[in-house]
Protein backbone atom coordinates (compact mmCIF):
# COMPACT_ATOMS: atom_id res chain seq x y z
CA UNK A 1 0.00 0.00 0.00
CA UNK A 2 2.71 2.37 1.06
CA UNK A 3 4.68 1.22 -1.88
CA UNK A 4 1.77 1.92 -4.22
CA UNK A 5 1.22 5.34 -2.74
CA UNK A 6 4.93 6.10 -3.00
CA UNK A 7 4.96 5.10 -6.63
CA UNK A 8 1.86 7.14 -7.37
CA UNK A 9 3.27 10.09 -5.53
CA UNK A 10 6.53 9.81 -7.40
CA UNK A 11 4.67 9.65 -10.71
CA UNK A 12 2.63 12.65 -9.75
CA UNK A 13 5.71 14.58 -8.75
CA UNK A 14 7.41 13.66 -12.03
CA UNK A 15 4.39 14.86 -13.92
CA UNK A 16 4.30 18.09 -11.99
CA UNK A 17 7.99 18.52 -12.65
CA UNK A 18 7.45 18.21 -16.37
CA UNK A 19 4.61 20.70 -16.25
CA UNK A 20 6.72 23.09 -14.26
CA UNK A 21 9.56 22.65 -16.71
CA UNK A 22 7.15 23.27 -19.58
CA UNK A 23 5.84 26.44 -17.99
CA UNK A 24 9.29 27.75 -17.14
CA UNK A 25 10.47 26.97 -20.67
CA UNK A 26 7.46 28.81 -22.05
CA UNK A 27 8.29 31.80 -19.92
CA UNK A 28 11.93 31.72 -21.00
CA UNK A 29 11.03 31.40 -24.66
CA UNK A 30 8.55 34.25 -24.53
CA UNK A 31 11.01 36.47 -22.72
CA UNK A 32 13.71 35.56 -25.21
CA UNK A 33 11.40 36.13 -28.17
CA UNK A 34 10.52 39.58 -26.88
CA UNK A 35 14.12 40.71 -26.47
CA UNK A 36 15.42 42.03 -29.82
CA UNK A 37 19.01 41.19 -28.94
CA UNK A 38 18.50 37.46 -29.63
CA UNK A 39 17.59 37.98 -33.23
CA UNK A 40 20.57 37.47 -35.46
CA UNK A 41 21.05 35.79 -38.77
CA UNK A 42 21.47 32.37 -37.17
CA UNK A 43 18.22 32.64 -35.24
CA UNK A 44 16.45 33.98 -38.28
CA UNK A 45 17.63 31.04 -40.34
CA UNK A 46 16.28 28.55 -37.82
CA UNK A 47 12.97 30.43 -37.63
CA UNK A 48 12.69 30.43 -41.41
CA UNK A 49 13.52 26.75 -41.64
CA UNK A 50 10.97 25.98 -38.97
CA UNK A 51 8.32 27.94 -40.84
CA UNK A 52 9.31 26.30 -44.08
CA UNK A 53 8.95 22.78 -42.71
CA UNK A 54 5.87 23.54 -40.67
CA UNK A 55 3.87 25.76 -43.01
CA UNK A 56 5.23 26.24 -46.51
CA UNK A 57 5.84 22.59 -47.27
CA UNK A 58 2.34 21.57 -46.33
CA UNK A 59 0.56 24.73 -47.36
CA UNK A 60 -1.07 23.45 -50.54
CA UNK A 61 -2.22 20.00 -49.36
CA UNK A 62 -3.35 21.35 -46.01
CA UNK A 63 -5.25 24.23 -47.61
CA UNK A 64 -6.95 21.78 -49.96
CA UNK A 65 -7.88 19.56 -47.05
CA UNK A 66 -9.19 22.53 -45.06
CA UNK A 67 -11.21 23.66 -48.06
CA UNK A 68 -12.85 20.25 -48.42
CA UNK A 69 -13.56 20.00 -44.71
CA UNK A 70 -14.99 23.53 -44.67
CA UNK A 71 -17.09 22.88 -47.73
CA UNK A 72 -18.62 19.73 -46.27
CA UNK A 73 -19.35 21.34 -42.91
CA UNK A 74 -20.82 24.43 -44.57
CA UNK A 75 -23.09 22.29 -46.71
CA UNK A 76 -24.27 20.34 -43.67
CA UNK A 77 -24.97 23.44 -41.59
CA UNK A 78 -26.61 25.43 -44.40
CA UNK A 79 -28.70 22.45 -45.48
CA UNK A 80 -29.84 21.63 -41.98
CA UNK A 81 -30.61 25.26 -41.19
CA UNK A 82 -32.68 25.56 -44.38
CA UNK A 83 -34.57 22.42 -43.45
CA UNK A 84 -35.57 23.91 -40.11
CA UNK A 85 -36.30 27.34 -41.55
CA UNK A 86 -33.29 28.92 -39.89
CA UNK A 87 -31.40 29.92 -43.03
CA UNK A 88 -30.79 33.41 -41.76
CA UNK A 89 -28.71 31.95 -38.94
CA UNK A 90 -26.79 29.51 -41.14
CA UNK A 91 -24.04 31.91 -42.14
CA UNK A 92 -23.40 33.04 -38.60
CA UNK A 93 -23.32 29.47 -37.42
CA UNK A 94 -20.93 28.41 -40.18
CA UNK A 95 -18.54 31.26 -39.43
CA UNK A 96 -18.61 30.65 -35.71
CA UNK A 97 -18.11 26.94 -36.18
CA UNK A 98 -15.35 27.02 -38.80
CA UNK A 99 -13.40 30.23 -38.35
CA UNK A 100 -13.59 30.49 -34.60
CA UNK A 101 -13.31 26.84 -33.58
CA UNK A 102 -12.72 24.07 -36.09
CA UNK A 103 -10.07 25.53 -38.35
CA UNK A 104 -7.69 26.81 -35.63
CA UNK A 105 -7.99 23.50 -33.80
CA UNK A 106 -7.49 21.40 -36.92
CA UNK A 107 -4.51 23.51 -37.91
CA UNK A 108 -2.96 23.14 -34.46
CA UNK A 109 -3.54 19.38 -34.49
CA UNK A 110 -2.03 19.08 -37.93
CA UNK A 111 1.05 21.07 -36.99
CA UNK A 112 1.30 19.07 -33.75
CA UNK A 113 1.26 15.80 -35.63
CA UNK A 114 3.70 16.88 -38.29
CA UNK A 115 6.12 19.28 -36.59
CA UNK A 116 5.45 18.76 -32.89
CA UNK A 117 6.30 15.09 -33.05
CA UNK A 118 9.37 15.85 -35.14
CA UNK A 119 10.58 18.48 -32.68
CA UNK A 120 9.93 16.16 -29.77
CA UNK A 121 11.95 13.37 -31.36
CA UNK A 122 14.78 15.69 -32.35
CA UNK A 123 15.13 17.20 -28.89
CA UNK A 124 14.82 13.80 -27.19
CA UNK A 125 17.55 12.36 -29.40
CA UNK A 126 19.74 15.42 -28.87
CA UNK A 127 19.32 14.98 -25.16
CA UNK A 128 20.00 11.22 -25.22
CA UNK A 129 23.07 11.78 -27.36
CA UNK A 130 24.31 14.54 -25.05
CA UNK A 131 24.29 16.96 -27.97
CA UNK A 132 22.56 19.62 -25.93
CA UNK A 133 25.21 19.56 -23.23
CA UNK A 134 27.85 19.64 -25.91
CA UNK A 135 26.30 22.71 -27.49
CA UNK A 136 26.00 24.45 -24.17
CA UNK A 137 29.58 23.55 -23.33
CA UNK A 138 30.71 25.12 -26.54
CA UNK A 139 28.95 28.31 -25.47
CA UNK A 140 25.87 27.99 -27.65
CA UNK A 141 22.69 29.16 -25.97
CA UNK A 142 20.40 26.25 -26.85
CA UNK A 143 17.33 28.11 -25.70
CA UNK A 144 18.01 31.02 -28.01
CA UNK A 145 19.40 29.13 -30.92
CA UNK A 146 17.46 25.87 -30.90
CA UNK A 147 14.24 26.18 -28.97
CA UNK A 148 13.12 29.79 -29.19
CA UNK A 149 13.35 29.91 -33.03
CA UNK A 150 11.35 26.69 -33.27
CA UNK A 151 8.67 28.09 -31.01
CA UNK A 152 8.46 31.34 -32.97
CA UNK A 153 8.43 29.42 -36.24
CA UNK A 154 5.67 27.16 -34.93
CA UNK A 155 3.57 30.05 -33.71
CA UNK A 156 3.91 31.98 -36.96
CA UNK A 157 3.11 28.83 -38.94
CA UNK A 158 -0.06 28.08 -36.99
CA UNK A 159 -1.13 31.73 -37.26
CA UNK A 160 -0.44 31.80 -40.96
CA UNK A 161 -2.17 28.52 -41.75
CA UNK A 162 -5.16 29.50 -39.61
CA UNK A 163 -5.47 32.86 -41.36
CA UNK A 164 -5.27 31.35 -44.85
CA UNK A 165 -7.73 28.53 -44.19
CA UNK A 166 -10.14 30.83 -42.34
CA UNK A 167 -10.29 33.36 -45.15
CA UNK A 168 -10.80 30.52 -47.59
CA UNK A 169 -13.61 29.18 -45.41
CA UNK A 170 -15.27 32.62 -45.37
CA UNK A 171 -15.16 32.76 -49.15
CA UNK A 172 -16.61 29.26 -49.38
CA UNK A 173 -19.32 30.15 -46.88
CA UNK A 174 -20.30 33.19 -48.94
CA UNK A 175 -20.47 31.08 -52.08
CA UNK A 176 -22.47 28.35 -50.36
CA UNK A 177 -25.02 30.71 -48.85
CA UNK A 178 -25.38 33.38 -51.54
CA UNK A 179 -23.95 31.79 -54.66
CA UNK A 180 -21.52 33.31 -57.13
CA UNK A 181 -22.70 36.94 -57.10
CA UNK A 182 -21.47 40.05 -55.34
CA UNK A 183 -24.77 41.70 -54.39
CA UNK A 184 -25.15 39.97 -51.05
CA UNK A 185 -21.93 41.44 -49.71
CA UNK A 186 -23.72 43.97 -47.46
CA UNK A 187 -25.72 41.15 -45.94
CA UNK A 188 -22.57 39.10 -45.47
CA UNK A 189 -20.80 42.08 -43.98
CA UNK A 190 -23.61 42.60 -41.50
CA UNK A 191 -23.34 39.02 -40.27
CA UNK A 192 -19.54 39.32 -40.09
CA UNK A 193 -19.96 42.45 -38.03
CA UNK A 194 -22.26 40.54 -35.73
CA UNK A 195 -19.81 37.68 -35.28
CA UNK A 196 -16.45 39.41 -35.15
CA UNK A 197 -16.55 41.75 -32.22
CA UNK A 198 -13.31 43.14 -30.84
CA UNK A 199 -13.17 40.54 -28.10
CA UNK A 200 -13.81 37.67 -30.48
CA UNK A 201 -11.11 38.84 -32.88
CA UNK A 202 -8.58 39.29 -30.09
CA UNK A 203 -9.56 35.91 -28.67
CA UNK A 204 -9.11 34.27 -32.07
CA UNK A 205 -5.65 35.76 -32.52
CA UNK A 206 -4.62 34.84 -28.99
CA UNK A 207 -5.93 31.34 -29.43
CA UNK A 208 -3.94 30.81 -32.63
CA UNK A 209 -0.78 32.09 -30.92
CA UNK A 210 -1.31 29.92 -27.83
CA UNK A 211 -1.95 26.91 -30.06
CA UNK A 212 1.33 27.64 -31.85
CA UNK A 213 3.12 28.01 -28.55
CA UNK A 214 1.72 24.75 -27.17
CA UNK A 215 2.46 22.85 -30.37
CA UNK A 216 6.17 23.65 -30.08
CA UNK A 217 6.88 24.25 -26.40
CA UNK A 218 5.37 21.00 -25.13
CA UNK A 219 7.40 18.75 -27.46
CA UNK A 220 10.56 20.68 -26.60
CA UNK A 221 9.88 20.42 -22.87
CA UNK A 222 9.01 16.73 -23.14
CA UNK A 223 12.15 16.09 -25.16
CA UNK A 224 14.27 17.88 -22.61
CA UNK A 225 12.73 15.75 -19.84
CA UNK A 226 13.66 12.48 -21.58
CA UNK A 227 15.81 10.17 -19.46
CA UNK A 228 19.11 9.56 -21.21
CA UNK A 229 18.30 6.10 -22.51
CA UNK A 230 17.81 5.28 -26.16
CA UNK A 231 14.59 3.32 -25.63
CA UNK A 232 13.02 6.32 -23.89
CA UNK A 233 12.90 8.35 -27.13
CA UNK A 234 9.59 6.85 -28.44
CA UNK A 235 8.09 7.04 -24.96
CA UNK A 236 9.09 10.68 -24.77
CA UNK A 237 7.35 11.40 -28.10
CA UNK A 238 4.26 9.44 -27.03
CA UNK A 239 4.02 11.35 -23.77
CA UNK A 240 4.65 14.63 -25.50
CA UNK A 241 1.88 14.02 -28.06
CA UNK A 242 -0.69 12.95 -25.45
CA UNK A 243 0.15 15.94 -23.33
CA UNK A 244 -0.05 18.22 -26.37
CA UNK A 245 -3.44 16.79 -27.30
CA UNK A 246 -4.84 17.48 -23.85
CA UNK A 247 -3.37 20.96 -23.77
CA UNK A 248 -4.88 21.82 -27.16
CA UNK A 249 -8.26 20.50 -26.08
CA UNK A 250 -8.02 22.35 -22.81
CA UNK A 251 -7.29 25.61 -24.65
CA UNK A 252 -10.20 24.98 -26.99
CA UNK A 253 -12.65 24.21 -24.20
CA UNK A 254 -11.41 27.18 -22.20
CA UNK A 255 -11.90 29.50 -25.18
CA UNK A 256 -15.41 28.12 -25.77
CA UNK A 257 -16.30 28.53 -22.13
CA UNK A 258 -14.92 32.03 -22.13
CA UNK A 259 -16.97 32.98 -25.21
CA UNK A 260 -20.29 31.31 -24.54
CA UNK A 261 -20.63 30.77 -20.79
CA UNK B 1 31.73 21.84 -18.11
CA UNK B 2 34.85 19.81 -18.54
CA UNK B 3 33.75 18.24 -21.79
CA UNK B 4 34.96 19.64 -25.04
CA UNK B 5 32.41 21.01 -27.49
CA UNK B 6 31.35 18.44 -30.04
CA UNK B 7 29.85 20.60 -32.72
CA UNK B 8 30.66 24.22 -32.27
CA UNK B 9 28.63 25.40 -35.26
CA UNK B 10 24.84 25.60 -35.30
CA UNK B 11 23.09 23.56 -38.04
CA UNK B 12 23.38 26.35 -40.57
CA UNK B 13 25.05 24.34 -43.35
CA UNK B 14 21.78 22.64 -44.14
CA UNK B 15 20.25 25.90 -45.34
CA UNK B 16 21.22 25.71 -49.02
CA UNK B 17 19.11 22.58 -49.37
CA UNK B 18 16.02 24.76 -49.67
CA UNK B 19 15.72 26.93 -52.74
CA UNK B 20 14.41 30.48 -52.32
CA UNK B 21 13.78 29.87 -48.65
CA UNK B 22 13.72 33.52 -47.73
CA UNK B 23 11.45 34.43 -50.61
CA UNK B 24 8.96 31.70 -49.80
CA UNK B 25 8.90 32.52 -46.12
CA UNK B 26 8.63 36.22 -46.90
CA UNK B 27 5.75 35.52 -49.23
CA UNK B 28 3.93 33.41 -46.69
CA UNK B 29 4.44 35.90 -43.88
CA UNK B 30 3.43 38.83 -46.10
CA UNK B 31 0.31 36.94 -47.15
CA UNK B 32 -0.49 36.18 -43.54
CA UNK B 33 0.00 39.76 -42.42
CA UNK B 34 -2.03 41.00 -45.36
CA UNK B 35 -4.88 38.59 -44.65
CA UNK B 36 -4.95 39.39 -40.96
CA UNK B 37 -4.77 43.15 -41.53
CA UNK B 38 -7.40 43.04 -44.26
CA UNK B 39 -9.69 40.90 -42.18
CA UNK B 40 -9.24 43.15 -39.19
CA UNK B 41 -10.11 46.18 -41.29
CA UNK B 42 -13.08 44.32 -42.78
CA UNK B 43 -14.29 43.35 -39.32
CA UNK B 44 -14.02 46.96 -38.20
CA UNK B 45 -15.95 48.04 -41.28
CA UNK B 46 -18.54 45.36 -40.64
CA UNK B 47 -18.87 46.52 -37.04
CA UNK B 48 -19.67 49.95 -38.41
CA UNK B 49 -16.44 51.62 -37.33
CA UNK B 50 -16.24 53.69 -40.52
CA UNK B 51 -19.94 54.35 -40.70
CA UNK B 52 -21.79 57.48 -39.68
CA UNK B 53 -24.96 56.33 -38.09
CA UNK B 54 -28.02 57.87 -36.51
CA UNK B 55 -29.07 56.92 -33.05
CA UNK B 56 -32.56 55.63 -32.42
CA UNK B 57 -33.80 54.81 -28.94
CA UNK B 58 -36.66 52.40 -28.47
CA UNK B 59 -38.30 51.95 -25.08
CA UNK B 60 -39.88 48.67 -24.07
CA UNK B 61 -40.91 46.82 -20.95
CA UNK B 62 -39.50 43.46 -21.87
CA UNK B 63 -36.65 42.88 -24.27
CA UNK B 64 -36.30 39.15 -23.91
CA UNK B 65 -34.53 37.83 -26.98
CA UNK B 66 -32.98 41.17 -27.90
CA UNK B 67 -29.21 41.15 -28.01
CA UNK B 68 -26.50 43.56 -28.98
CA UNK B 69 -25.79 43.38 -32.67
CA UNK B 70 -29.30 42.20 -33.46
CA UNK B 71 -30.57 43.73 -36.69
CA UNK B 72 -33.61 45.94 -37.10
CA UNK B 73 -35.33 45.23 -40.37
CA UNK B 74 -37.52 47.26 -42.65
CA UNK B 75 -39.54 45.21 -45.15
CA UNK B 76 -37.19 42.31 -44.43
CA UNK B 77 -34.00 44.29 -45.07
CA UNK B 78 -31.67 44.95 -42.17
CA UNK B 79 -31.25 48.70 -41.80
CA UNK B 80 -29.40 48.90 -38.53
CA UNK B 81 -28.57 47.08 -35.36
CA UNK B 82 -28.84 47.16 -31.62
CA UNK B 83 -25.81 48.88 -30.17
CA UNK B 84 -26.71 49.18 -26.50
CA UNK B 85 -29.28 47.98 -24.00
CA UNK B 86 -29.94 49.56 -20.67
CA UNK B 87 -32.40 49.15 -17.89
CA UNK B 88 -33.67 52.45 -16.53
CA UNK B 89 -34.52 53.12 -12.88
CA UNK B 90 -38.25 53.01 -13.59
CA UNK B 91 -38.02 49.48 -15.00
CA UNK B 92 -38.24 50.63 -18.61
CA UNK B 93 -35.66 49.31 -20.99
CA UNK B 94 -33.95 51.45 -23.57
CA UNK B 95 -32.67 49.82 -26.71
CA UNK B 96 -30.19 51.94 -28.53
CA UNK B 97 -29.97 51.27 -32.24
CA UNK B 98 -27.42 52.49 -34.73
CA UNK B 99 -28.98 53.25 -38.08
CA UNK B 100 -26.46 54.02 -40.84
CA UNK B 101 -27.13 57.40 -42.47
CA UNK B 102 -27.93 55.94 -45.86
CA UNK B 103 -30.57 53.65 -44.34
CA UNK B 104 -32.04 56.31 -42.06
CA UNK B 105 -34.31 57.47 -44.88
CA UNK B 106 -36.54 54.47 -44.34
CA UNK B 107 -37.47 55.74 -40.90
CA UNK B 108 -39.97 58.58 -40.72
CA UNK B 109 -41.74 60.45 -37.94
CA UNK B 110 -44.73 58.16 -38.35
CA UNK B 111 -42.71 54.92 -38.22
CA UNK B 112 -43.79 52.22 -35.80
CA UNK B 113 -41.42 49.71 -34.23
CA UNK B 114 -42.35 46.20 -33.16
CA UNK B 115 -40.60 43.34 -31.45
CA UNK B 116 -41.81 39.98 -32.69
CA UNK B 117 -41.02 36.69 -31.09
CA UNK B 118 -41.50 33.52 -33.07
CA UNK B 119 -41.74 29.94 -31.93
CA UNK B 120 -38.47 29.02 -33.61
CA UNK B 121 -35.59 31.44 -33.96
CA UNK B 122 -34.86 34.63 -32.14
CA UNK B 123 -36.84 37.80 -31.68
CA UNK B 124 -37.00 40.37 -34.46
CA UNK B 125 -37.18 44.12 -34.31
CA UNK B 126 -39.12 45.50 -37.24
CA UNK B 127 -39.71 49.02 -38.44
CA UNK B 128 -42.95 49.85 -40.24
CA UNK B 129 -43.23 53.04 -42.25
CA UNK B 130 -46.50 53.62 -44.04
CA UNK B 131 -45.85 57.04 -45.48
CA UNK B 132 -42.39 57.71 -46.84
CA UNK B 133 -43.32 61.36 -47.48
CA UNK B 134 -43.37 62.14 -43.76
CA UNK B 135 -40.47 64.11 -42.30
CA UNK B 136 -37.49 61.86 -41.52
CA UNK B 137 -36.94 60.56 -38.03
CA UNK B 138 -34.51 62.76 -36.14
CA UNK B 139 -31.18 61.51 -34.84
CA UNK B 140 -31.58 60.34 -31.24
CA UNK B 141 -35.36 60.06 -31.43
CA UNK B 142 -37.12 58.04 -28.72
CA UNK B 143 -39.94 55.77 -29.78
CA UNK B 144 -41.93 53.02 -28.06
CA UNK B 145 -41.31 49.42 -29.08
CA UNK B 146 -44.47 47.36 -29.30
CA UNK B 147 -44.12 43.72 -28.46
CA UNK B 148 -46.20 41.00 -30.00
CA UNK B 149 -45.47 37.72 -28.33
CA UNK B 150 -47.15 34.90 -30.18
CA UNK B 151 -45.88 32.29 -27.72
CA UNK B 152 -47.59 33.93 -24.76
CA UNK B 153 -51.07 32.92 -25.90
CA UNK B 154 -50.20 29.37 -26.73
CA UNK B 155 -51.10 27.71 -23.38
CA UNK B 156 -54.53 29.38 -23.39
CA UNK B 157 -55.00 28.47 -27.00
CA UNK B 158 -54.09 24.86 -26.36
CA UNK B 159 -56.56 24.63 -23.47
CA UNK B 160 -59.31 25.99 -25.71
CA UNK B 161 -58.40 23.71 -28.58
CA UNK B 162 -58.48 20.75 -26.19
CA UNK B 163 -62.05 21.62 -25.19
CA UNK B 164 -63.10 21.99 -28.77
CA UNK B 165 -61.51 18.69 -29.68
CA UNK B 166 -63.27 16.96 -26.79
CA UNK B 167 -66.59 18.37 -28.02
CA UNK B 168 -65.88 17.30 -31.55
CA UNK B 169 -65.01 13.86 -30.26
CA UNK B 170 -68.32 13.58 -28.40
CA UNK B 171 -70.14 14.79 -31.46
CA UNK B 172 -68.49 12.37 -33.82
CA UNK B 173 -68.60 9.36 -31.51
CA UNK B 174 -70.87 6.45 -32.54
CA UNK B 175 -74.40 7.00 -31.18
CA UNK B 176 -73.83 10.70 -30.51
CA UNK B 177 -77.03 12.80 -30.54
CA UNK B 178 -75.90 14.79 -33.55
CA UNK B 179 -75.20 11.59 -35.44
CA UNK B 180 -78.65 10.25 -34.61
CA UNK B 181 -80.19 13.52 -35.70
CA UNK B 182 -78.30 13.31 -38.94
CA UNK B 183 -79.51 9.73 -39.38
CA UNK B 184 -83.10 10.85 -38.88
CA UNK B 185 -82.61 13.69 -41.28
CA UNK B 186 -81.30 11.20 -43.77
CA UNK B 187 -84.34 8.93 -43.32
CA UNK B 188 -86.65 11.93 -43.63
CA UNK B 189 -85.02 13.30 -46.73
CA UNK B 190 -85.12 9.78 -48.16
CA UNK B 191 -88.87 9.70 -47.62
CA UNK B 192 -89.22 13.19 -49.02
CA UNK B 193 -87.49 12.03 -52.15
CA UNK B 194 -89.98 9.13 -52.30
CA UNK B 195 -93.50 8.73 -53.56
CA UNK B 196 -95.29 10.92 -51.03
CA UNK B 197 -92.70 13.75 -51.06
CA UNK B 198 -92.65 16.22 -48.21
CA UNK B 199 -95.80 14.81 -46.60
CA UNK B 200 -94.26 11.36 -46.55
CA UNK B 201 -91.22 12.82 -44.81
CA UNK B 202 -93.36 14.54 -42.22
CA UNK B 203 -95.80 11.74 -41.51
CA UNK B 204 -93.40 8.84 -41.32
CA UNK B 205 -95.48 5.92 -42.63
CA UNK B 206 -96.83 5.87 -46.18
CA UNK B 207 -100.43 5.06 -44.96
CA UNK B 208 -100.57 8.22 -42.91
CA UNK B 209 -99.22 10.18 -45.79
CA UNK B 210 -101.90 8.76 -48.04
CA UNK B 211 -104.57 9.71 -45.48
CA UNK B 212 -103.31 13.23 -45.41
CA UNK B 213 -103.37 13.36 -49.16
CA UNK B 214 -106.94 12.08 -49.13
CA UNK B 215 -107.93 14.60 -46.48
CA UNK B 216 -106.46 17.30 -48.62
CA UNK B 217 -108.44 16.06 -51.61
CA UNK B 218 -111.64 16.13 -49.57
CA UNK B 219 -110.93 19.55 -48.31
CA UNK B 220 -110.49 20.57 -51.91
CA UNK B 221 -113.88 19.17 -52.86
CA UNK B 222 -115.44 20.76 -49.81
CA UNK B 223 -114.02 24.08 -50.73
CA UNK B 224 -115.43 23.72 -54.25
CA UNK B 225 -118.95 23.03 -52.95
CA UNK B 226 -118.63 25.80 -50.43
CA UNK B 227 -117.82 28.02 -53.30
CA UNK B 228 -121.07 26.94 -55.01
CA UNK B 229 -123.00 27.58 -51.81
CA UNK B 230 -121.58 30.99 -51.43
CA UNK B 231 -122.49 31.74 -55.04
CA UNK B 232 -126.05 30.69 -54.32
CA UNK B 233 -126.19 32.74 -51.16
CA UNK B 234 -125.02 35.62 -53.25
CA UNK B 235 -127.91 35.07 -55.64
CA UNK B 236 -130.43 34.82 -52.78
CA UNK B 237 -129.12 37.95 -51.23
CA UNK B 238 -129.41 39.86 -54.45
CA UNK B 239 -132.98 38.59 -54.85
CA UNK B 240 -133.83 39.65 -51.32
CA UNK B 241 -132.33 42.94 -52.10
CA UNK B 242 -134.45 43.26 -55.15
CA UNK B 243 -137.61 42.17 -53.32
CA UNK B 244 -137.00 44.54 -50.52
CA UNK B 245 -135.74 47.64 -52.20
CA UNK B 246 -136.89 47.60 -55.85
CA UNK B 247 -139.57 49.96 -57.16
CA UNK B 248 -142.36 47.52 -56.36
CA UNK B 249 -140.57 45.86 -53.51
CA UNK B 250 -141.65 45.24 -50.00
CA UNK B 251 -140.44 48.56 -48.74
CA UNK B 252 -142.43 50.50 -51.26
CA UNK B 253 -145.54 48.55 -50.48
CA UNK B 254 -144.99 48.98 -46.77
CA UNK B 255 -144.74 52.70 -47.34
CA UNK B 256 -148.04 52.62 -49.25
CA UNK B 257 -149.63 50.55 -46.50
CA UNK B 258 -148.56 53.09 -43.92
CA UNK B 259 -150.23 55.81 -45.97
CA UNK B 260 -153.37 53.65 -46.02
CA UNK B 261 -153.12 53.11 -42.28
CA UNK B 262 -152.99 56.85 -41.79
CA UNK B 263 -156.10 57.25 -43.91
CA UNK B 264 -157.87 54.45 -42.00
CA UNK B 265 -156.84 55.98 -38.68
CA UNK B 266 -158.32 59.26 -39.89
CA UNK B 267 -161.55 57.34 -40.61
CA UNK B 268 -161.42 55.78 -37.18
CA UNK B 269 -160.95 59.20 -35.57
CA UNK B 270 -164.00 60.43 -37.49
CA UNK B 271 -165.98 57.46 -36.26
CA UNK B 272 -164.91 58.07 -32.68
CA UNK B 273 -165.93 61.71 -32.97
CA UNK B 274 -169.32 60.52 -34.11
CA UNK B 275 -169.41 58.15 -31.16
CA UNK B 276 -168.61 61.09 -28.88
CA UNK B 277 -171.43 63.01 -30.39
CA UNK B 278 -173.73 60.05 -29.87
CA UNK B 279 -172.62 59.71 -26.28
CA UNK B 280 -173.32 63.41 -25.74
CA UNK B 281 -176.71 62.87 -27.19
CA UNK B 282 -177.19 59.97 -24.84
CA UNK B 283 -176.27 62.20 -21.87
CA UNK B 284 -178.82 64.76 -22.97
CA UNK B 285 -181.28 61.98 -23.39
CA UNK B 286 -180.73 60.64 -19.88
CA UNK B 287 -181.67 64.05 -18.46
CA UNK B 288 -185.13 63.71 -19.76
CA UNK B 289 -186.19 60.16 -19.15
CA UNK B 290 -189.25 60.49 -21.02
CA UNK B 291 -187.44 61.90 -23.83
CA UNK B 292 -185.19 59.04 -23.47
CA UNK B 293 -187.78 56.45 -23.50
CA UNK B 294 -189.38 58.27 -26.34
CA UNK B 295 -186.30 58.31 -28.30
CA UNK B 296 -184.97 54.90 -27.23
CA UNK B 297 -186.04 53.27 -30.38
CA UNK B 298 -184.39 56.01 -32.38
CA UNK B 299 -181.27 55.85 -30.21
CA UNK B 300 -180.91 52.13 -30.43
CA UNK B 301 -181.21 52.36 -34.16
CA UNK B 302 -178.51 55.00 -34.16
CA UNK B 303 -176.46 52.81 -31.83
CA UNK B 304 -176.77 49.90 -34.21
CA UNK B 305 -175.65 52.02 -37.06
CA UNK B 306 -172.71 53.39 -35.10
CA UNK B 307 -171.73 49.94 -34.10
CA UNK B 308 -171.73 48.86 -37.68
CA UNK B 309 -169.59 51.86 -38.64
CA UNK B 310 -167.06 51.14 -35.90
CA UNK B 311 -166.94 47.45 -36.77
CA UNK B 312 -166.41 48.32 -40.34
CA UNK B 313 -163.52 50.67 -39.44
CA UNK B 314 -161.97 48.05 -37.21
CA UNK B 315 -162.20 45.42 -39.86
CA UNK B 316 -160.45 47.73 -42.24
CA UNK B 317 -157.68 48.30 -39.69
CA UNK B 318 -157.40 44.55 -39.03
CA UNK B 319 -157.24 43.84 -42.67
CA UNK B 320 -154.58 46.43 -43.09
CA UNK B 321 -152.52 44.97 -40.29
CA UNK B 322 -152.81 41.54 -41.79
CA UNK B 323 -151.70 42.95 -45.09
CA UNK B 324 -148.68 44.49 -43.44
CA UNK B 325 -147.90 41.28 -41.64
CA UNK B 326 -147.95 39.41 -44.84
CA UNK B 327 -145.56 41.81 -46.50
CA UNK B 328 -143.39 42.55 -43.44
CA UNK B 329 -141.94 39.46 -41.87
CA UNK B 330 -142.47 40.60 -38.29
CA UNK B 331 -144.27 37.93 -36.45
CA UNK B 332 -146.50 39.89 -34.17
CA UNK B 333 -149.87 39.09 -32.97
CA UNK B 334 -151.58 42.39 -33.44
CA UNK B 335 -155.29 42.68 -33.17
CA UNK B 336 -157.36 45.60 -32.43
CA UNK B 337 -160.42 44.60 -30.64
CA UNK B 338 -163.41 46.53 -29.79
CA UNK B 339 -164.17 46.75 -26.19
Amino acid sequence: MTNFLTRRGAALLAMLRVWRATLSLTGEVVVAALSPAVYNSATRTVVMKQIYFTAVQILVPFTLFAAILSFVLIQIVVGTAAKYGLSEYALEMVVRLLVLEVLPLVTALFVALRSGSAINTEVALMRINNELEALEDSGVDTLRLEFMPRVIGGMLSVLSLTAITSVLALVLAYLAVYGLQPWSLPDFTRVMGQVFGGGILAGLGAKALVFGLAVTVIPVAEGLATPKMMFMAPISVLRGMVRLFFVLMFIEVASLAFKYI
Amino acid sequence: MERAPISPAPPVPRAPLIKNLEFKIGLLLALTVLLIAAFFAYALYARGAFQVSNKLILTAEDVEGVSIGMPISYSGFPIGKVSRLHLLDDGQIQIELAIPREDARWLRESSVFTLEKALVGGAKIKAHTTNLQDPPLADGAVRPLYTGDSTKDIPVLIAKVKNILANVETMTAAGAPINQTLDHVEVMTGRMAGENGLIGGLMGSPEDARKVVKALDRADTLLASLNGVSLKVDGVLSKVDRRLFDQHGVMDQAQLAIVNVNAILGDARESLKKADAILANAQTASKDLTQITGNVAEATTDMGRLRLDIDDSLRKVNHLINEINKKWPFARDVEIKTP
